[in-house]
């Protein structure tokens, strides 16, 4: 007779040891969830108009510009899941290489990024969705568009509550659908352009408009790879994929390339279709208004046609709604179940076995902040954008820096260590860390502002950005203060050699003290 | 090798009234129990890292079943505790087919059929693929 918990199974015979089924993910899926959790559709729309009045036509090469740093960061991503698979990510791997301090706010720069953007996200779906069935006058009218907006939260978070996931099959058809809608209308548009069937205005690619160093001057370039950061934000998930198979096979890995490909050749072909087909002085028309995509699809593709663009920004924007609740609710978790936060919040649903708690904090402060300034912004997106690719920017560098320092011991024990886990980082974070500080000293005058919007002075995006790192800051200060030793007594570590040599795994003791050796 | 059955238990109030039905029945047929504590990975679909949110489940998984087991236990009943990382129509049915199990017991919220698909509860799936013989039993007052 067996005590209470005595005999334990991990699974059925083909679950590995860390809970993933092994070859569970497979080069299609691969590919799919790279594409997937950048939203490229979503991205795309929300982004362009603002990158084409920024740069001109050298939209496309911000583009390509601003993916650089995305892919050296994307290393750090990589090792430090390799050394420590936490669903806290930054906070868990800051806290472990730099200490509490800082994993605090790395932590909390993840949670109030993804708070921040879901209201945007609700906001393109219930606008798309309006656009989609016909609905003019609805998609016309903010408060329509709102209500709508917050009906999708709250039924996204109940989603995220139950812990229910589209079928996977379903979610592939939209990714491919939405992709091939998005190469379709750039497709469709380049080929009305040099046939000269394209309207009034239109311009003609011209090979300088891929090129970052014909950007006009180094500001607009900088504010221009500051917004860039926002579309690949997300993309790191496809290489963290590959841990799971990487003894077995290297599907993942191709895909992981595949799918980086995939999302460039969709991004630059439909921006130089945008800028050219509607030339710039359309997209400056639009500019923060996501409408640009759809309007533009319409001349481009024609009715019905056009519906198909309308469809995959409505499709990205309402799954990325999903998983962005999901990565901030699990910092959550993670940071609460280390201590760096009330432990109420790290609270596990009986029955649906989901940190239910977080999950709708995430959700209902996430309301809070759209509904009103909503209403209070006239372009609420725009600098809203602007804050959160700060903020993006900020636990990126922090990431890429944690990562060269929690593997300092090993950087120079081979080239290859050193290219990819050390200089690779550092040089993403760097190039992150400097559009930071210029963005800072660029944002802090109100003219920078596309709105004009400001406050005490200093640009709205600015006052939203560094605003809640303040409020951080301040909340980190109060926690301290009521005590909390456990946490913020953590030192420093290391990684071990036998983790950076991909021979063992780490024990699982993430957000929690580690154990001595 | 005596008959088994499975019992799925997540410490909810449905899952309790389950396990006493289950005590009873393992008594009567003298079989052993098998308790299972499912939890599906997250993020498996959108590839994120998971851990600590494992960690809360497994944590949770053995706490509720170790009650579940002591109960049994006190009752002379000879029991096994299994946690699976599945989803739990799945793991329930994989257990009960992998042991050759006689029954499958399940607690029910009593809720109407709508609301059972909406939130995919456990009877409602498992009702539509076991193969094994499977006895709901409500939360009800007993």
């Amino acid at each position: 007779m067996e005590s209470a918990g005595g005999s334990r199974e991990t699974g059925s015979p083909e679950v590995s040891e860390h809970g993933l089924k092994e070859n569970a993910i497979g080069f299609r899926d691969a590919l799919i969830i790279g594409i997937a959790s950048t939203a490229p559709a979503y991205s795309l729309a929300a982004v362009i108009g603002l990158v084409v009045v920024v740069v001109g036509v050298q939209a496309p090469a911000v583009l390509l510009a601003s993916f650089i740093p995305m892919f050296f960061v994307a290393t750090a991503f990589y090792y430090m899941n390799r050394a420590d698979q936490d669903c806290g990510t930054t906070f868990s791997w800051v806290t472990r290489a730099m200490g509490p301090y800082l994993g605090w706010i790395g932590g909390w720069a993840i949670c109030v990024t993804g708070i921040l953007v879901v209201g945007s996200l609700a906001d393109v779906a219930a606008r798309y969705t309006y656009i989609f069935f016909g609905l003019d006058g609805l998609a016309g009218s903010k408060v329509a568009i709102t209500l709508f907006a917050v009906v999708i939260i709250a039924a996204t978070t109940a989603l995220c509550v139950i812990g229910t996931e589209l079928s996977a099959r379903i979610q592939d058809v939209m990714i491919i659908a939405q992709v091939g809608a998005l190469l379709l209308f750039a497709v469709v548009a380049l080929v009305r352009v040099y046939g000269g069937t394209a309207p009034e205005g239109s311009l003609v690619p011209k090979l300088s408009w891929f090129s970052p160093f014909a950007v006009d001057t180094p500001s607009a370039l900088i504010a221009g790879l500051l917004i860039g950061v926002f579309i690949y934000w997300g993309w790191e998930s496809s290489v963290n994929l590959t841990e799971e198979t990487e003894n077995s096979e290297s599907a993942p890995g191709l895909a992981a390339v595949a799918s980086t490909v995939i999302l460039l050749v969709t991004y630059l072909s439909v921006a130089a279709a945008v800028v050219g087909f509607g030339g710039v002085g359309t997209a400056e028309r639009f500019a923060d208004d996501d409408a640009i995509l759809s309007t533009l699809a319409t001349g481009v593709l024609g009715s019905p046609w056009d519906k198909l663009v309308v469809l995959a920004v409505l499709t990205s924007a309402l799954a990325s709604t999903q998983t962005t609740i999901l990565p901030a609710s699990r910092t959550v978790l993670s940071m609460a179940r280390a201590n760096a936060i009330p432990s109420a919040l790290g609270a596990t649903h009986p029955r649906f076995l989901t940190p239910h708690v977080s999950t709708i904090v995430v959700g209902a402060l996430a309301t809070l902040w759209y509904v009103p300034l909503n209403f209070l912004s006239e372009n609420f997106l725009f600098d809203t954008l602007s804050a959160l690719s700060l903020m993006i920017a900020f636990y990126y560098a922090l990431t890429g820096f944690a990562c060269a320092i929690y593997y300092r011991h090993e950087l120079f024990k081979s080239a290859k260590n050193f290219l990819f886990i050390g200089l690779a980082p550092m040089v993403g974070a760097l190039v992150l860390a400097y559009l930071f500080f210029r963005s800072i000293i660029d944002l802090a005058s109100p003219d920078a502002s596309y709105t004009g919007g400001s406050f005490l002075g200093l640009g709205l995006p600015l006052v939203i950005g560094l605003g809640f790192l303040l409020l951080g800051v301040i909340l980190e200060i109060i926690w301290r203060l009521g005590g909390h030793g456990s946490f913020f007594g953590r030192r420093p570590e290391t990684v071990s050699p036998e983790i950076a040599a991909g021979r063992a795994r780490v024990k699982e003791t993430a957000g929690a003290p580690p154990e001595e050796d | 090798m005596p008959g088994c059955l499975i019992l799925g238990y997540d410490d909810t109030p449905s899952a309790r009234a389950a396990l006493d039905v289950a005590i009873e029945q393992a008594k009567r047929f003298d079989e052993r129990l098998v308790i299972l504590f499912a939890y599906a990975p997250p993020g498996r679909s959108v590839g994120e890292e998971y851990s600590e949110h494992r960690r809360v489940l497994e944590e949770f998984g053995s706490v509720a079943t170790s009650k579940a087991a002591d109960k049994a236990t006190a009752e002379g009943v000879d029991v096994e505790v299994l946690l699976v990382a599945e989803r739990p129509s799945i793991a329930l049915e994989n257990a009960a087919r992998a042991r050759g199990a006689r029954l499958i017991v399940v607690g029910t919220y009593g809720e109407s059929p709508l609301r059972s698909a909406i939130l995919g509860a456990t009877p409602h799936k498992l009702l539509q693929f076991s193969e094994t013989p499977v006895l709901c039993v409500p939360a009800g007052p007993r």
